[in-house]
């Protein structure tokens, strides 16, 4: 609760008697005040002051001699951090990991901008990766949410340029990234992230497969991966966080492949050796359900379903209606879980993808031959008797939910 | 807020941030190796544009070595758009050309000829063309005017130096008389 709202709200009751006047302000008295406001004015006067700073600074850079660029690189950088650890030691904990943050970004800015002083030429990422395993170290000398996240954010940079820039793949940045950071999370279970790393490692894998010109399904190899990481971990909300980017994106995938599937033009781009790649998603489905099993959550392999490769399929129509069948049998299975394990979120969750994929397949498969105007006028009806169903459903479920829980 | 800081702490901050300053120190003594140790070569560029020069705090340069006959192209498979190549370059005169292109580093090249490296930017039927990230000079303080004022558009020749161990870096950068 907060204080505003008891400012606004506790003179009524007094009125009506609910509390009286001494009660009132014992209640003001449990929430003080916020002392942050009050620090702000000092913080905004001095960030003016740094940025004059900084943009003289910049205007002159060209032109400062360079031990004397290297000297405002250098004793910045130590001053950011010095005055991030005397905000911590005082107790201001958002100023002080703000200031180690600031720090870590001119590290990365000092790299670049000293190699760009003498017109170094990056051969490799080494200058970068330095940056990456700063900010993992950071990450676990401080222990903060938004240094991990920074992290992530930094090694994706490097990835990228490097695949990108230099051509390369570095799988050491890749490989320290997945386990620090995953071991990391793994021993601070959290939603949060669990859903940043999640997508930190897709782009990874997702850069590995173009690097390596194989076929674009294999990236759901290194997704599924990522998601069974996610069920062996013991806390169920990091876990689950940790599987959403996976899952949205082989959903993506398939809703691509049934709304553009026809073309076949890019099919081709599509299919690996079917042995190899059914025996590695088969591994990882192996040591996916290992830890359902172990977790008690077997029902949660329904999510597989969205792996089904039906994508082998031949172009045109039956690759769309596979890719629909996939779909379905993804977002049915979703629905009939949310309902029995009446979870409200999921229901809506299943709600919406069931709808968005019947709207895709009568798309899909009445557009050609059916008169527009009929064609919207059915589409319309389906979906909003699919969406009133669904909703009467879904209201069912909650009320039924409410009808049982004040009786356990 | 956070979990209580463990007792050696404040050991460790300095440590990191040491090695983040020597890190950066270290960026700079290659900088200055390269030229120390270097050999230097000269390459001439494509006419330049002085207009460029307006627009930022550095000119960007195509070199005669950017663009070089696919028959230099030295391996069997056939060369990738992004791939690192390793280009060998002979003196003809003052200037330095390219003769042959590798995808792997050469193990030996004559005395007189020098290797370096680069990324194919692009392929073309009969050419490729290779970038080697010296296509950027950040123009030193006064020099930018000083092209500007010639105000037409000249070739450029650019030294470079190049470390035995393959760092590469512009020294000086002039132009063509």
């Amino acid at each position: 609760m907060s204080r505003k709202f008891l400012e606004t709200e506790s003179p009524k009751w007094v009125e009506q008697g609910i509390i009286n006047a001494e009660q009132q302000q014992k209640l003001l008295g449990l929430y003080p005040p916020d002392e942050k406001a009050i620090g702000l004015l000092p913080l905004l006067g001095s960030l003016l002051v740094g940025l004059s700073v900084l943009s003289l600074v910049a205007a002159n850079w060209q032109g400062l001699p360079e031990t004397l660029r290297l000297g405002i690189l250098l004793s910045s950088l130590a001053g950011s951090y010095a005055a991030g650890e005397h905000f911590l030691r005082r107790g201001n904990h958002s100023l002080g990991i703000g200031l180690v943050g600031l720090g870590l970004i001119l590290f990365g800015a000092a790299i670049i901008l000293v190699s760009q002083m003498y017109q170094l030429i990056g051969y490799d990422v080494t200058g970068l990766v330095a940056w990456a395993v700063a900010a993992t170290a950071l990450t676990y000398l401080y222990q903060s949410r938004a240094l991990f996240i920074m992290t992530v954010v930094i090694s994706c940079i490097v990835q990228g340029y490097n695949t990108g820039q230099l051509g390369a793949f570095s799988y050491a940045t890749a490989a320290f990234t997945a386990f620090t950071l995953g071991y990391y999370w793994w021993r601070h279970p959290d939603a949060l992230l669990g859903t940043v790393l999640s997508v930190g490692l897709l782009w990874q894998a997702g850069l590995l497969v173009s690097f390596l010109h194989i076929k674009i399904t294999w990236f759901f190899v290194g997704a599924m991966l990522i998601y069974t990481l996610g069920d062996w971990q013991t806390d169920r909300p990091a876990g689950r966080a940790m599987q959403g980017p996976p899952i949205a994106a082989a959903f993506l995938f398939m809703l691509g492949l049934a709304i553009f599937g026809e073309a076949g033009s890019y099919t081709d781009m599509l299919r690996p050796p079917l042995l190899a790649y059914l025996a590695a998603l088969g591994g990882v489905f192996a040591l996916s359900l290992v830890a359902k099993r172990k977790r008690g959550r077997l029902g949660g392999a329904t999510d597989w379903l969205l792996l089904l490769p039906g994508f082998y399929l031949p172009g045109g129509l039956p690759l769309a209606i596979a890719a629909l069948v996939v779909l379905y049998a993804y977002t049915g299975t979703l629905l009939w879980r949310a309902h029995q394990e009446q979870n409200p979120d999921r229901v809506t969750l299943g709600t919406v993808l069931f709808i968005l994929t019947t709207a895709v397949a009568y798309f899909k498969l009445t557009w050609g031959f059916m008169d527009k105007s009929l064609f919207f006028l059915l589409g319309g009806v389906l979906l909003l008797g699919l969406s009133w169903y669904l909703q009467r459903r879904a209201a069912q479920t909650l009320a039924s939910e409410a009808t049982d829980k004040p009786r356990s | 807020m956070a979990t209580p800081l463990p007792s050696n702490h404040r050991r460790w901050v300095l440590l990191l941030v040491a090695a983040q300053m020597l890190f950066i120190l270290a960026v700079a003594a290659a900088g200055y190796a390269t030229t120390v140790y270097g050999r230097v070569v000269t390459l001439r560029t494509l006419p330049v544009d002085p207009r460029d020069l307006l627009y930022g705090d550095y000119v960007r340069l195509n070199y005669t070595i950017s663009q070089v006959p696919i028959a230099l192209w030295q391996e069997i498979s056939l060369p990738r758009r992004r791939q690192a190549v390793y280009v060998v370059l002979r003196p003809a005169g003052e200037m330095y050309e390219a003769v042959r292109v590798f995808a792997q580093e050469p193990m030996e090249v004559p005395a007189d000829q020098i290797v370096l490296r680069g990324w194919i930017a692009d392929r073309y039927r009969r050419s490729l063309h290779i970038r080697y990230n010296l296509e950027r000079y950040y123009v030193p303080e006064g020099k930018g005017k000083e092209l500007e004022r010639k105000g037409r558009r000249h070739t450029m020749l650019v030294r470079v130096s190049i470390a035995p161990w393959g760092q590469a870096r512009i020294t000086e950068a002039q132009v063509q008389p």
